[in-house]
């Protein structure tokens, strides 16, 4: 039951009696170490060498984001699983341009058909939403037949484009538009949301890596090499429709966000930080929801269902089992 | 499975206890414990809970439930500590 922290009050990070206390204006705070996961740091945090030390023996990552709620960086510890044949499995599937394609396409299709169920959610719900749904479908029918990773990539930011506009229809009255997506930074309240909620997204999939033997530095739809980590981002498309979008239209349909929970910073749109915290929340609860997993007929969370997909690349690495990314099933 | 463990045991042990619990647990108030674990960090807990107390003095009391839902939690007045894992 190993969860995330957030850290949003600017405090003091200690090990102390073999676990993880947080000094703050708040007081003391004992976080149980074997219960932490990753820490998150949204607020101004102070800690020593030791501290990364102990969290380095006991794995736990910590990712921090910048005032204004931008991913800065990982301090992602000591790889503790290796396994030099899994490296170079996970090479050999990049290198070989074929291999490489297959697991492309593998998580361009997942992530197509998790957008297709979350408009078919709303279609259910009575927003029209059926035409791009139909264009979508057909589009992702067609992800098998592309060639080249630049050509899926392409037909990716295609349905990327076809699925966004359709935030619009699903968020009518709400005061929320989508326009177009904007980044670095979000030049509208909607996409700094799903800025946001990518970047929390990314941070727990490099968690969830970490505690297996893959090497984030090597993805396959997105290239490797120039940059730390890419493998993350291929599966994190995967989740994030189901977990962050949907989060996003919750959040906003019980109005817990408002259009007043943003301000204004050198042209770009920033999320309160009151508008993050519940955010954060929300996010969390989704990780920990179970649903239940048919093939191993048992309930597992969202985060568990993350890691499994970690699993199920090694296993396509290995040769056991081809890869087959999640689609949910509601 | 979720759990709350109380505790009560002498004063060189007490301590000792309290620290171990800390980095599995939340800490509730004095010599109570609760939060959510996996069998294996159950286990471990345990394990080390064992190893500290002294069998003829010290008594440990865990009550474990398989999940929070079908429980309330009632609380009156103010809480030691903010609980949650948002900081």
């Amino acid at each position: 039951m190993e969860r995330m922290v957030n850290v949003f009050s600017n405090g003091v990070f200690r090990r102390k009696g073999n676990t993880i206390l947080f000094e703050s204006d708040k007081g003391n705070r004992y976080l149980p170490v074997e219960s932490v996961r990753e820490i998150i740091v949204h607020g101004e945090v102070d800690f020593n060498k030791r501290f990364l030390e102990f969290l380095s023996e006991k794995e736990i990552t910590m990712h921090y984001f910048n005032h204004y709620g931008y991913y800065m960086g990982t301090f992602y510890p000591r790889e503790h699983y290796n396994s030099g044949f899994m490296t170079l499995k996970q090479a050999e599937f990049y290198l070989d341009p074929q291999k490489r394609l297959e697991l492309a396409q593998a998580f361009v299709w997942g992530a197509a058909q998790n957008i297709t169920k979350v408009l078919r959610y709303y279609s259910n719900r009575g927003k029209d939403v059926m035409g791009s749904l139909e264009q979508i479908e057909r589009l992702a029918a067609l992800v098998e037949s592309t060639n080249k990773i630049p050509e899926l990539m392409a037909l990716e930011g295609n349905m990327r484009e076809l699925y966004y506009q359709n935030f619009d229809v699903i968020l009518t009255g709400s005061g929320f538009t989508f326009q177009k997506r904007s980044r670095r930074p979000p030049t509208n309240q909607l996409n700094a949301l799903i800025s946001f909620g990518n970047s929390l997204m990314y941070s727990i999939v490099l968690a969830e890596i970490y505690k297996t033997h893959l090497d984030p530095r090597i993805g396959y739809l997105h290239t490797t090499n120039d940059r730390r980590f890419s493998l993350h981002l291929d599966i994190a498309e995967i989740f994030k429709p189901i977990i962050v979008d949907r989060l996003i239209f919750t959040l906003i349909s019980k109005r817990m966000i408002t259009l007043k929970d943003f301000g204004r910073l050198e042209g770009g749109i920033v999320m309160s930080e009151k508008a993050r915290k519940i955010f954060v929340e929300g996010f969390d609860e989704r990780l920990r929801q179970v649903i239940r997993q048919r093939k191993i007929r048992r309930m597992v969370s969202y985060r568990r269902l993350i890691r499994m997909e970690v699993y199920k690349l090694e296993k396509h690495f290995l040769g056991d089992e081809p890869y087959e990314p999640f689609v949910a099933q509601w | 499975m979720f759990v709350i463990l109380v505790y009560d045991a002498g004063v060189k042990r007490d301590p000792k206890i309290l620290k171990t619990c800390r980095k599995y647990l939340n800490w509730i108030q004095n010599s109570v414990f609760e939060g959510e674990l996996t069998e294996g960090k159950f286990k471990k807990l345990q394990h080390e809970l064992r190893d500290i107390i002294n069998a003829q003095e010290d008594y440990i009391v865990i009550y474990v439930l398989s999940s929070q839902r079908y429980n309330s939690r009632i609380t009156l007045g103010k809480p030691k500590v903010e609980e949650g894992f948002i900081l």
